[in-house]
């Protein structure tokens, strides 16, 4: 008889979880009236479209940039990986309305220069502002494959005669394609399930209907068009399953040496980027901050975001490890891996809404910090889970029978075989759920216990009513916040590289 | 220019008592219809859950701040969200039979509606709706400041005289537009022309405007939109420009009026009793006293709607304008309004 592996059945209850919302959106569109079907087709291209360049945008700029920050020896390395990933800490309103405001005729940047830019709006700009705030996601899930690779595969290439270009391109990046697509596959999910950026920059897509009728108080409607999604949530999904990961036996530091000339294009790339991403709306907000005055700030804010963020970075790891194992063990695992990625494609207003259902039903849970955290484990599970799954993929099974046979016990074999493997994708993860706490606004504004409000909230409310000079201060907060947090990672990270396990 | 805070705040709330509280009250209006003063309210006490939709930027923060000074007995648990997140939360918790609101304030007449329709709230008591304005007195929500719909304009491209009386008249001119059909307001001014013109016509308006109409995705991209000259005329509720201009005067816009049609549609803001106690009462009998119905004028530009109080600056006075005679109630029926927007394919 096939023994059934505990990490499945973790797993199973993991993907159970994540389902309960989903048949409450059952419940919620049962016997609603939807009847436009040239308007679902004309909305699901124009998601797809959206989804597809921005994918295409992200990993064209992450992985190219991964490289920079993990095998070339830059200068203020931790200062560039933070710089790089700090956009992470921006909510897409904020992103999307800075760049609403700055370009066209009119914006700031023309009244400050007389040059006016080309309006971003549309698919391009939409795509543009999606690539410019998700691209970490890859940066982050490549370098931790990056991270893991042998060199010595790479010494061997190069003994071959390989250049550099080829040794990138026909040794190091098919053994990182896991890492690429499961970072693709949160930018897809996130674009997916978007809603501030195309509205802002005028872009039809599924969750701007979903919002309209959510908003025009057609609950039942809101509810069938989020299954709706559901389905192209699981088309890609069954895409990004198709990409295998290779098993690496060991690993040992990659130093790619840059020519001076090409060290300076990396340093402008990675300033362009900078720029585009945190400078645009630093400054946007500085003209407004100027316009405006400086507004009373409570620091109670910043420590509000802070640690739901911190208790639902770690939760959503630990929950994710059972998922990430199950997955690289069986096709069931496989199977329910995906099911436990759903939560991420279901816009966070409509999660919201069913989970404020599910903590009615149960009294005490309502308006908990503890409903909160739950709401952020089913939507960001795919962030920790991904990483970890790219990590645990690499997990050699001789090695842990080697382990077994030099009488470690199962326990001890985890504890100190697996798990320090599995420490810089559980660095990664928990950063992207830290990070993606920090700056959601739905889930929080809905299930937040009554009276705690959080800088995206305060950020919410301010932009709301049109007073941008007073978000100011709660979204460089915000940035800095998540940039400390993004610096102790990786920190951290380096740290790692001395535990035991290489 | 300056936003002012919690202190400064609570400071004004009670200097223009002596400003320009006292004027209409000696000169304009009889003494019956005096707005109330907060210091004549029995002192509140208690513990009291508000579920606030949108706060304006933190306005209503000081509004809330002030009543707490006055009342230091009184313990406010505020939950602040988009209004019809809120109503939405709030229908759930009426289905499910726990209520947790004392009071919902919200800026907006249809999650009022709706939450009202869907609850049992406590009836508004008679001698609350006797302050405001007889058009305003309902049974079931509270009326508590007014916004009105506008017409922003670019300076630079259109004059005032080039505006029509009435909306159903732009289809005739060649000017361009800008508005946001995903926007609350907006729809309820469409539900408004639905009305008050009825469907077809609404619907060849729209299909008319379709064309020489640029979407945004709320009103203040609207005002901002035609202030740089996307648009020459949009269709926005009238603080959005007053706000902006407050920001900076010397933006090209201004605020065109139409006459009793849905154009200059006054929408209120209010509030729901969701519990019959004396502190929920009490508590939204400080909203219509002199000096909040003051402060929100005067800071966030809205229309006070208890008789006898100053009307907010840059807006021509309140009696000038020409609202259409409608039952507020009848906005939350949002389901044929968007069945015409999407019908004509601007949703």
């Amino acid at each position: 008889m096939r023994r059934v592996e505990p990490a499945v059945i973790a797993s199973s209850v993991v993907a159970l979880f994540v389902l309960a919302p989903v048949v409450v959106l059952f419940w919620l569109g049962y016997g609603a009236d939807v009847d436009w079907r040239a308007e679902s087709l004309r909305l699901t291209l124009n998601t797809l479209a959206l989804t597809l360049l921005t994918v295409a945008g992200a990993v064209l700029i992450g992985v190219p940039l991964a490289f920079l920050t993990t095998y070339c020896e830059l200068r203020k390395q931790g200062v560039w990986l933070a710089l790089l990933t700090a956009p992470l800490a921006i909510p897409s309103y904020i992103g999307g309305f800075a760049y609403f405001a700055a370009t066209g005729a009119g914006g700031e940047i023309a009244l400050l220069t007389g040059v006016a830019l080309p309006a971003v709006d549309g698919l391009p700009g939409t795509a543009l502002v999606m690539t410019l705030y998700t691209f970490p996601f890859i940066v982050l899930t490549t370098r931790a494959s990056l991270r893991q690779l042998d060199s010595r595969m790479v010494e061997a290439a190069r003994c071959l005669g390989a250049g550099s270009k080829e040794v990138i391109a026909r040794v190091i990046l098919p053994r990182i394609r896991g890492g690429i697509a499961a970072g693709a596959l949160i930018v897809a999910l996130y674009t997916l399930s978007d809603f501030a950026t195309p509205a802002i920059l005028g872009f039809d897509t599924f969750t701007r209907s979903i919002f309209v009728e959510y908003n025009a108080f057609g609950l039942d409607r809101a509810a069938l068009l989020s299954l709706q999604l559901l389905v192209l949530v699981g088309i890609v999904l069954a895409l990004e399953s198709r990409v295998g990961t290779e098993r690496e036996s060991t690993r040992c530091n990659i130093t790619l040496r840059l020519t001076t000339s090409a060290y300076w294009l990396a340093v402008v790339f990675m300033s362009l980027v900078v720029t585009l991403t945190l400078a645009l709306p630093a400054f946007v907000f500085a003209v407004w901050l100027a316009r405006d005055g400086i507004a009373g700030f409570d620091p109670v804010l910043a420590w509000n975001s802070t640690y739901p963020a911190l208790l639902a970075a770690v939760a959503t790891v630990i929950v994710a490890l059972p998922v990430a194992f199950a997955a690289t063990q069986s096709r069931a695992g496989r199977l329910l891996e995906r099911l436990a990625t759903l939560g991420y494609g279901i816009p966070g207003i409509v999660m919201g809404t069913a989970l404020i259902y599910v903590g009615l039903t149960f009294d005490y849970l309502y308006q908990s910090l503890a409903l909160l955290i739950v709401g952020h484990i089913l939507r960001f599970l795919p962030l920790a889970v991904g990483p970890l799954r790219t990590c645990a993929a690499r997990l050699d099974k001789n090695v842990l029978f080697a382990a077994r046979s030099l009488g470690a016990r199962r326990l001890e074999t985890i504890k100190r075989v697996s798990l320090p493997m599995l420490v810089p994708g559980a660095f990664a993860g928990g950063a992207l759920v830290f990070l993606e706490v920090m700056r959601e606004l739905p889930l929080t504004l809905l299930l937040r216990p009554t009276g705690m409000d959080t800088l995206t909230t305060e950020l919410w409310q301010v932009y709301e009513a049109g007073y941008f000079g007073r978000a100011a201060l709660p979204a460089l907060c915000l940035i800095a916040i998540s940039a400390c947090a993004l610096l102790m990672m990786f920190s951290s990270e380096n740290r790692s590289d001395q535990l035991p396990g290489r | 220019m300056n936003r002012r805070s919690l202190l400064r705040g609570v400071a004004t709330t009670g200097s223009v008592l002596a400003l320009n509280g006292l004027a209409p009250m000696a000169f304009a209006a009889p003494v019956e219809h005096a707005p109330v003063t907060i210091e004549r309210l029995p002192k509140l006490s208690g513990t009291l859950t508000l579920y606030l939709g949108r706060g304006e930027g933190g306005l209503y923060e000081n509004i809330l701040a002030a009543i707490e000074r006055r009342n230091p007995d009184l313990k406010l648990k505020v939950r602040r969200g988009p209004s019809t997140a809120l109503a939405n939360a709030l229908v759930a918790e009426a289905r499910m039979s726990r209520v947790r609101a004392d009071v919902f304030w919200s800026i907006d007449a249809s999650s009022l509606g709706l939450v009202a329709e869907q609850s049992s709230p406590a009836p508004i008591p008679a001698d609350l709706s006797a302050q405001l304005s007889p058009a305003y007195r309902y049974k079931r929500w509270l009326p508590i400041s007014g916004r009105i719909r506008t017409l922003p304009f670019n300076t630079g491209r259109v004059s005032r005289a080039q505006l029509p009386a009435t909306v159903m008249q732009l289809p005739e001119s060649d000017l361009t537009f800008g508005w946001a059909p995903a926007y609350g307001a907006f729809q309820s001014f469409i539900t408004a022309m639905r009305i008050l013109e009825g469907e077809d016509a609404t619907g060849a308006w729209l299909e008319a405007l379709a064309s020489k109409s640029k979407p945004y995705a709320g009103e203040f991209g609207v005002v901002m939109g035609v202030s740089r000259g996307e648009a020459d005329l949009g269709f926005a509720n009238h603080y959005y420009t007053l706000r902006l201009k407050q920001g900076n005067a010397q933006v090209p816009v201004d605020l065109g009026f139409t006459e009793n049609d849905a154009g200059s549609l006054l929408n209120a803001s209010g509030a729901v009793l969701l519990n019959d106690s004396d502190l929920a009462t009490g508590f939204v009998r400080h909203l219509l006293t002199e000096q909040v119905q003051s402060f929100l004028a005067r800071e966030a530009f809205e229309i006070p709607l208890v008789r006898g109080v100053q009307g907010p600056q840059g807006l021509p006075p309140v009696a000038t304008l020409k609202p259409p005679a409608i039952d507020l109630e009848a906005l939350s029926d949002l389901k044929p309004t968007l069945a015409l927007l999407r019908r004509v394919g601007v949703l």
